[in-house]
C-alpha cells in the first residue's frame, strides 16, 4: 500500500527548477532511499512533504488523502518527522528544552519537568540513546545532537520519518548504530525515507530506492534488482567520473618533512594525546583514520601551530603549511563573502586588494577547478557544499605550501565532486607534497593513502603500509576491514607494528 | 566614620532601594526583548515618554491612578511601534532604538514648550498611591509601602519563573536562540518576539513612571540615562534575572555611596566621586564575571 504519493510535483526558485514533474510513491512501512548528487532537489522535496515549502504544481497524497500543508506543524499532525541536513537544535538550551519545545507538557502554567523526563527517558531506554537529558547541546559531539533530533521524533509520535543525509557526518560505527535504530523504527511499522549519498549505504538498507537529478525523477529500483554501478551512473548522468588509474607516484627526492615524537597533550585534565608518533615524508599521503574526537583534531591543531601546549618531540622541517579543516563553513571561509575575497584573503606578497585583483582570482580558480556557483561575486554560503569544498582546497592548494593537511577532505560532498578533490589530492602528492589526510571514511583513507594509521584515545594503534592494504582477494580484504573497525573502537590489543 | 555610620544605617538602605527600581525595571524591560531576539536600546525612550504620559495624563485628568494606566498604555503604544520598525518591516535594531531615543526626547521637550509654556518642566503633580498602613515604618515605610519598587523585587521572581518554567518563557527563548529551530517546530517566530517587546514596554514604562511619580514633576532630561544604565546592568548580569538583579544592586549601592560622599564633602574632585559607581562596576566586571554571552540571534532580524 502506498502510503504517500508525490503527483507531478514542480518546485521553482526563481528560474531555477529544484524539482521537475516528479512523480512517485513510497509504501507503507518501507525503507526507501532517495538517491542524487548535491543540488539535485532531494532536500527541497522533502521540505515540501514536510510543509516548509510549497510546491507550484502538482499534489501530494498522504495516506490516500490529498495533503495541504501550510506550514511544518500540519506535517507535524500528521505524524510526519522530518531530521534536517542542518540540525535545529538550540545550543544553549538542555536536551529535555530542545525535545519538549513547541510540544511542551503543562501542569497549569508551569512546565512539566518530571513527566516529560519521564516520558523521554522511556524512550532513551528502549531505542538505547545514551542521552543525558539535562546537558546542553553545546557540550554534545554530532552524533549525540542526532540522537537528539531522533528522539524529537519519537516524542511527537512520527510514524513517517524524513532523514535527510543523517550518515554525513557520522562515524562507521555510528553509522551501524544508527541502522538499528532505523530497524527497530521498521519494526514497529514506521515508513523511513532516507536521503544519503553513500551507495555502500543505500544497498545495506534500503527497500526502494529512487534518483533524482536536476530535480528530475530518472530512475528507480527495488533492492532486489539494485546494482550500484547502474545507481552510481544514473545518479552522476552523462558525466563520466573520473577514475583514479591515473599515475600518482612522486619520482623527486625522499625525505622526511614532519615528524611527531611521543606527544602528550591534556586538555581540562583528561589526556587528549598520548604518546602520539607520526611520520610525514614528501610525495606521501599519511591517513588517520579513526572515529571523530579520538585526538584528530588536536594533532591538526599541533602541526598547524594553533596549540603549543603539548609535551614532545615537534620537528617540522617548513613554515609553508597548508590546511582544509573539517567545518568548512566555520574554520574554512568567511560564508558571507565571496569565493574571490575567501581566496585573496590567504594571499600572501598581495600588492593591492581590488575589485579587479578579487575578480580575477575568483576567475582563476572558478575556471581550473570547475565551479559551479550562481554568479562570480556571489557569498560562499550560496554555493553547495561540494562548491565551496572545491574552492576551499583550491586556495590552500594553490598556496604552493610543502605539507598539506586534509581534515574530512569529502564530508557532505557529492560523488562527482568527491572524486575530483580525490584526484587533487593526489595530484598535490605527485608534486612532492607531505600530505595528512584525516578521515573518518575508512573508504577514502583505503583509496587514497600510501600508509595510514589507526587513532584511538589520542594514540596511533596500529600502522598499515599500502602493500598490507592494497589487497584484491575480497576475504582477505573483509578480515582488513574489521580489525580495523575493532581498532578504531579500541576493541583489540593488538600491538603497534 | 561619618561616612560608614551613614552607609549602615536604613536610610541609606532605603536610597539604594530607590535607586535601584528603575534600573531593574529598565534591566528587565531589556532582558525579555533580548531574549526573543530584539536588541532593544529605546529603554531610555520608552522610559522617557511614559513618565511625560505619567504626567500629563495626571495633570489633566486630576487623578494620579488614570494616569498611571494611560502611561502604561502609552508605554505599550510605542512599543508596538517599535515592534513594527525591527521585526515587521526589519529596520536594523540599532538604529531604530537611537531613532527612538532620540525621537522621544525631542518629543517630550516640544511637549512641555507648547502646554505648558515651559522651558524644561511640567507643573507639580501627585504620587502614585501608597500602601498607607506601611507608610509610617520609620526610615524605610516610604520605600516598603510603594507599589513598584514592592512589584520590582518581587519581579526577580517573576521574571526568572516566566523566562525558565513556563512554556511562553521556553518558546520566547528559543526564538531569540535559534529561530529557525522554533520554526521548524511550529512557534510563530514573529509573534514571540512582539510580546518580548511588549513586555518591554510594559516594564520600561513603569519604571518611567516611577521616577516621575517620585519627582512630582517631569524635568526634561530626568531620566538621565538610566535606560543604558539598566542595558548595562543586563549584560554584567549575563541576561540572568537575579545576576541582573546584583548587578542593578551594586549600580544603585555605589551610586547611593556617591551622593553620601558628596553630601558629607570630602577632598576628592566632584567629577571622581561621580565616576565612582561606573568605575567599580567595571573593575567588577572585570575581575569576577567572565565572558557574558547574548542569545545567539539577538539583533539578527527575522
Ligand atoms: N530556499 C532556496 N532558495 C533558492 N534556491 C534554493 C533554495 N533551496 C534550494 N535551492 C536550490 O535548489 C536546488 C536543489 O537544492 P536541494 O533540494 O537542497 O538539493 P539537495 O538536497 O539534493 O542537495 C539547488 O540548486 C539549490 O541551490
Ligand atoms: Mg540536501
Amino acid at each position: 500500500m502506498n502510503i504517500i504519493e508525490f503527483k507531478n510535483i514542480t518546485k521553482k526558485f526563481g528560474n531555477l527548477t529544484a524539482n521537475d514533474n516528479v512523480t512517485f510513491s513510497i509504501k507503507k512501512n518501507s525503507v526507501h532511499c532517495i538517491v542524487g548528487e548535491n543540488g539535485a532537489g532531494k532536500s527541497t522535496l522533502m521540505k515540501i512533504l514536510f510543509g516548509v515549502y510549497r510546491q507550484d504544481e502538482g499534489i501530494i497524497t498522504i495516506k490516500g488523502k490529498e495533503a495541504d500543508f501550510s506550514s511544518p506543524l500540519d506535517a507535524i499532525d500528521c505524524r510526519i518527522g522530518m531530521l534536517h541536513q542542518h540540525f535545529m537544535l538550540i545550543e544553549d538550551f538542555t536536551v529535555l528544552e530542545n525535545v519538549i519545545l513547541g510540544s511542551e507538557i503543562t501542569r497549569n502554567i508551569k512546565l512539566d519537568f518530571d513527566k516529560s523526563e519521564k516520558i523521554l527517558n522511556e524512550y532513551i531506554e528502549k531505542y538505547n540513546l545514551d542521552l543525558s537529558l539535562d546537558k546542553k547541546i553545546s557540550e554534545l559531539s554530532i552524533s549525540e545532537q542526532q540522537k537528539v533530533e531522533i528522539l524529537k521524533l519519537l516524542y511527537r509520535n512520527s510514524d513517517i520519518i524524513i532523514f535527510d543525509e543523517p550518515t554525513a557526518v557520522l562515524s562507521p560505527i555510528e553509522v551501524i548504530e544508527f541502522f538499528k535504530i532505523i530497524y527497530q523504527f521498521k519494526i514497529e511499522g514506521k515508513t523511513i525515507i532516507l536521503i544519503t549519498h553513500k551507495l555502500n549505504e543505500v544497498k545495506e538498507i534500503s527497500e526502494y530506492v529512487s534518483v533524482l537529478r536536476r530535480g528530475k525523477l530518472v530512475y528507480e529500483t527495488d533492492a532486489e534488482n539494485l546494482d550500484i554501478k547502474i545507481l552510481s551512473k544514473e545518479i552522476v548522468g552523462d558525466v563520466d567520473v573520473k577514475n583514479d588509474s591515473g599515475n600518482y607516484e612522486y619520482e623527486g627526492e625522499p625525505g622526511v618533512l614532519a615528524e611527531l615524537k611521543n606527544i602528550n597533550l591534556k586538555k581540562n585534565k583528561l589526556n587528549v594525546l598520548n604518546n602520539f608518533d607520526i611520520k610525514l615524508k614528501k610525495g606521501e599521503i599519511y591517513g588517520i583514520c579513526g572515529v571523530e574526537g579520538n585526538g584528530q583534531n588536536e594533532v591538526i591543531d599541533i602541526l598547524y601551530g594553533l596549540n603549543k601546549n603539548f609535551t614532545g618531540d615537534l620537528n617540522i622541517h617548513t613554515k609553508k603549511i597548508s590546511l582544509v579543516p573539517d567545518d568548512r563553513i566555520k574554520k574554512g571561509m568567511i560564508k558571507e563573502f565571496s569565493v574571490g575575497e575567501n581566496i585573496i584573503i590567504k594571499k600572501k606578497n598581495l600588492k593591492s586588494v581590488n575589485s579587479k585583483s578579487i575578480l580575477k582570482a575568483a576567475n582563476d580558480v572558478i575556471i581550473k577547478y570547475d565551479v559551479r556557483l550562481p554568479e562570480v561575486n556571489a557569498p560562499m554560503e550560496s554555493l553547495s557544499g561540494g562548491n565551496q569544498q572545491k574552492v576551499i582546497i583550491a586556495r590552500e592548494v594553490e598556496l604552493d605550501n610543502d605539507l598539506l593537511i586534509f581534515s574530512h577532505p569529502t564530508r557532505g560532498v557529492d560523488i562527482a565532486a568527491s572524486s575530483f578533490i580525490h584526484s587533487m589530492i593526489l595530484e598535490q602528492k605527485k608534486k612532492g607534497k607531505a600530505i595528512l589526510l584525516v578521515s573518518s571514511d575508512l573508504d577514502e583513507i583505503l583509496k587514497l593513502s600510501d600508509r595510514f594509521g589507526v587513532i584511538n584515545k589520542g594514540c596511533i594503534v596500529a600502522e598499515f603500509e599500502k602493500n598490507q592494504f592494497n589487497l584484491q582477494d575480497e576475504t582477505e580484504k573483509t578480515i582488513l576491514l574489521e580489525s580495523i573497525g575493532k581498532l578504531m573502537i579500541g576493541i583489540t590489543g593488538e600491538q603497534k607494528n | 566614620m561619618d561616612l560608614i555610620s551613614q552607609i549602615i544605617s536604613l536610610t541609606f538602605l532605603a536610597q539604594v532601594l530607590r535607586l535601584f527600581t528603575p534600573y531593574f525595571l529598565g534591566a528587565n524591560a531589556a532582558n525579555f526583548s533580548e531574549r526573543s531576539g530584539v536588541v532593544n536600546i529605546a529603554i531610555e525612550g520608552f522610559m522617557i515618554i511614559s513618565a511625560m504620559g505619567y504626567a500629563l495624563f495626571t495633570i489633566f485628568s486630576g487623578s494620579a491612578v488614570v494616569g498611571f494606566f494611560s502611561a502604561i498604555l502609552v508605554g505599550i503604544l510605542f512599543s508596538l511601534l517599535f515592534s513594527l520598525f525591527v521585526i515587521k518591516l526589519k529596520i536594523n535594531q540599532i538604529v531604530a532604538g537611537v531613532g527612538f531615543n532620540l525621537l522621544m526626547a525631542g518629543l517630550v521637550k516640544f511637549l512641555i514648550i507648547f502646554l505648558f509654556q515651559s522651558s524644561s518642566n511640567t507643573p507639580r503633580f501627585d504620587s502614585l498611591p501608597n500602601i498607607y498602613f506601611l507608610e509610617n515604618i520609620p526610615f524605610i515605610g516610604k520605600v516598603l509601602s510603594d507599589y513598584i519598587i514592592l512589584f520590582s523585587f518581587a519581579l526577580i521572581f517573576i521574571s526568572n519563573f516566566v523566562l525558565f518554567k513556563t512554556k511562553f518563557g521556553l518558546r520566547l527563548r528559543s526564538v531569540g536562540e535559534n529561530p529557525e529551530a522554533g520554526e521548524s517546530l511550529g512557534i510563530k517566530v514573529r509573534l514571540y518576539k512582539l510580546y518580548g517587546v511588549i513586555i518591554c514596554g510594559f516594564l520600561a514604562s513603569l519604571g518611567g513612571i516611577w521616577l516621575a511619580s517620585n519627582q512630582n514633576s517631569f524635568s526634561d532630561g530626568m531620566i538621565a540615562g538610566r535606560g543604558y544604565i539598566a542595558i548595562a546592568a543586563m549584560i554584567i548580569g549575563k541576561w540572568k534575572p537575579v545576576n541582573i538583579f546584583v548587578a542593578c544592586i551594586m549600580f544603585a549601592f555605589f551610586e547611593a555611596l556617591e551622593i553620601s560622599l558628596q553630601i558629607s564633602g570630602t577632598f576628592i574632585p566632584s567629577q571622581i566621586v561621580q565616576m565612582l559607581p561606573y568605575l567599580i562596576t567595571i573593575l567588577v566586571l572585570i575581575g569576577f564575571i567572565g565572558k557574558t554571552k547574548p542569545p545567539a540571534a539577538d539583533g539578527i532580524p527575522y
